[in-house]
């Protein structure tokens, strides 16, 4: 408080800290916002980057996580559909086996994929791996965990992790924060996730040893994610999929990417809000304290003003001082902000989640607001101070 | 410098929103070098014809010239040019402003007139020297006593060596000893620079120091005063 006192020009200090508070709510409210949009726009990249297919009567919540079945034939004929570059097997399913099995926004995941297979999604070509590495090609008994996953159990590189029925796996690497779906995967080799299944499910441990239609472990895909070659448009090649191979659920990236915006409308709406909040309580008590503070030296305008000052110099003063004040107190509301965001999710940390992203673009953004806004303020208040005379300022200022 | 108002008229808003007339058409000449008090019961004007010749207060009616210039008439910003250059305020209540130090305050005058900063330092070290606050450049306001402060401020008004200088009360929140100091001072800066002054006071004393009063009742002046061989 010293130090921040000594940078300051007498009698501000309270002023800063008024402007700290309304930046920090800014902030804080835009970091939650940001953390929204960066969540929703990554599931729409991720669903507008691949054709994602499942067993048919399933639908993509319950097919895409162990509740339906996609039988390796059927993904040999979607590779040989026209315009498909590459089909990659899938295991998923709820960490949990408890909770339920419909895919939800927040839910920790097993996702078995075939590393020698490259990913078919356009928009995450790999997933980049923070500490460790991804899997490779034979990889057995091993686990690539999300940022998120990671660190709610404190997680790091060379430990293991028990994924249920009596499997422990050796962690490999930690995925970099995406802030999107992948944050909560664990993710394994095919055959592993396939072994998982197995051991989680008696009765389709039952089906398999019956022999019931000639099934094998390669038949056990909860679905499929399927390429498309450059130029092929992938919603026609979609619908090409749907029509040539029979008893399918595929889904459409142009239309699965609407569906998810308009389930999203809400949380979007409301981020919308949350923004709009923020500017209006941040911007209010920011211009509010400005302007407080150049009315409370009205007196002192008035002795500048008997002692010669223009306008002019009293505008350059006032406004010079309040570029210092308004970055102090965005820099010092920004600090607050940035504090409380770690403290808050250091606790929802452990659940798995992260309520706040501080951007870049926020964070120069507020600094910005909280400068111009600053500015035009002190302009405002200094422009009603000179309009009075001298004598009338200091009458005013007591 | 010679300073003439023709006519001053000012007339305030009461807290009823209703007129009260202060000043009706003053006139009021004082020449180079001179002295003149400017006494009066309460309420009678003093201060307002003090703030309109000193341009910190526009007249209704009536005309203020310094020399040959009619400053009255002036532009706002030409009027913030005259304030800097040709005219310093002593206050009864000192007007030092908080967050500046002694020194600081003293150096304001020279801020708004564009003079460098280091000869205005050098001059401003000189004069609070005289006047016994050197040692006080550093504190704030809050720190000196009523006395320092007023002292302070004198030597602001005359950093820029104006050629007139108003006074309002400057001794009414001092004792004796202090009041002395800031009018031997005046009276100096009248024989020595040839400072016309203008000085507004109830006590006896300070007006028997200016080589003229001008008498004040109800707005209106009474009567010259006989004037004084300096």
């Amino acid at each position: 408080m010293v130090a921040i006192r000594r940078l300051l020009p007498r009698g501000y200090l309270f002023t800063v800290l008024g402007i700290a508070v309304g930046v920090a709510g800014l902030v804080a409210l835009g970091a939650m916002a940001e953390r929204i949009t960066r969540f929703i726009d990554g599931g729409d990249r991720f669903v507008l980057g691949q054709i994602s297919v499942a067993g048919e009567g399933m639908g993509m919540g319950t097919g895409f996580t162990a509740g339906g079945l996609l039988r390796a034939a059927k993904i040999e004929q979607i590779a040989r559909v026209p315009g498909v570059a590459a089909v990659q097997a899938q295991v998923m399913m709820p960490l949990d086996p408890t909770t339920s099995q419909f895919l939800t926004l927040t839910q920790e995941l097993i996702l078995g994929v075939d590393p020698a297979v490259r990913m078919p999604n356009r928009e995450f070509r790999e997933l980049p791996v923070r500490e460790g590495r991804a899997l490779r090609a034979g990889d057995r008994g091993v686990v690539v965990v999300g940022a998120d996953f990671a660190a709610s159990r404190g997680l790091r590189a060379g430990g293991t992790l028990e994924l249920g029925a009596g499997r422990t796996f050796q962690v490999v690497g930690v995925l970099e924060k995406t802030l999107t779906a992948p944050d909560r995967f664990a993710i394994v080799p095919l055959d592993d996730a396939r072994d998982l299944w197995l051991r989680r499910d008696p009765l389709l441990v039952q089906v398999f040893a019956g022999g019931a239609g000639g099934m094998s472990r390669a038949d056990l895909n909860t679905g499929a994610a399927a390429a498309w070659a450059d130029g092929v448009d992938p919603d026609a090649l979609a619908r090409r999929i749907q029509r040539e191979v029979p008893g399918l659920n595929v889904t459409i990236p142009g239309e699965l990417s609407r569906l998810l915006r308009q389930s999203t409308a809400f949380f979007s709406a409301l981020l919308f809000g949350i923004g709009v909040l923020g500017l209006v309580i941040g911007g209010l008590s920011l211009s509010n304290t400005v302007t407080a503070a150049v009315f409370e030296r009205i007196r002192d305008f008035g002795i500048k003003r008997a002692l010669g000052a223009t306008d002019g110099q009293l505008l350059r003063e006032v406004l010079g001082e309040a570029l210092g004040v308004s970055i102090s107190g965005g820099a010092l509301g920004v600090g607050l902000a940035l504090a409380v965001g770690a403290l808050v999710d250091a606790r929802v940390l452990r659940d798995g989640q992260q309520l706040f992203l501080f951007s870049p673009r926020l964070l120069g953004f507020a600094l910005a607001f909280s400068v111009i806004l600053g500015g035009l303020a002190a302009t405002y208040a200094t422009l009603r101070i000179v309009r009075l005379s001298p004598a009338e300022a200091i009458r005013r200022g007591g | 410098m010679v300073v003439r108002a023709l006519g001053l008229t000012k007339t305030f808003r009461g807290p009823d929103g209703g007129p009260v007339p202060v000043l009706h058409g003053v006139d009021v000449e004082v020449k180079a070098g001179e002295f003149v008090a400017v006494a009066g019961p309460s309420g009678c004007g003093k201060s307002t014809l003090l703030n309109l010749l000193g341009l910190l207060d526009p007249p209704d009616a009536g005309e203020i010239w310094l020399d040959e210039m009619c400053v009255s008439r002036l532009s706002r910003r030409a009027q913030c040019r005259v304030r800097g250059r040709s005219i310093g305020y002593v206050f009864q209540s000192f007007l030092l402003i908080a967050g500046l130090s002694a020194l600081e305050n003293v150096l304001l005058a020279a801020r708004y007139v564009d003079r460098p900063r280091p000869q205005a330092l050098a001059e401003a070290r000189v004069l609070m020297e005289r006047l016994g606050v050197a040692h006080r450049g550093d504190h704030y306001p809050a720190q000196l006593s009523g006395g320092e402060q007023q002292r302070v401020a004198y030597c602001r008004a005359v950093l820029n060596a104006p050629p007139l200088v108003l006074a309002d009360e400057p001794t009414g929140n001092l004792d004796d000893g202090h009041a002395a100091v800031i009018l031997a001072e005046l009276r100096a800066l009248c024989r020595e620079r040839g400072t016309s002054v203008i000085l507004v006071t109830h006590r006896a004393d300070a007006a028997a120091r200016a080589d003229r009063t001008l008498r004040l009742h109800s707005g209106r002046l009474e009567a010259q005063g006989g004037e004084r061989s300096s």
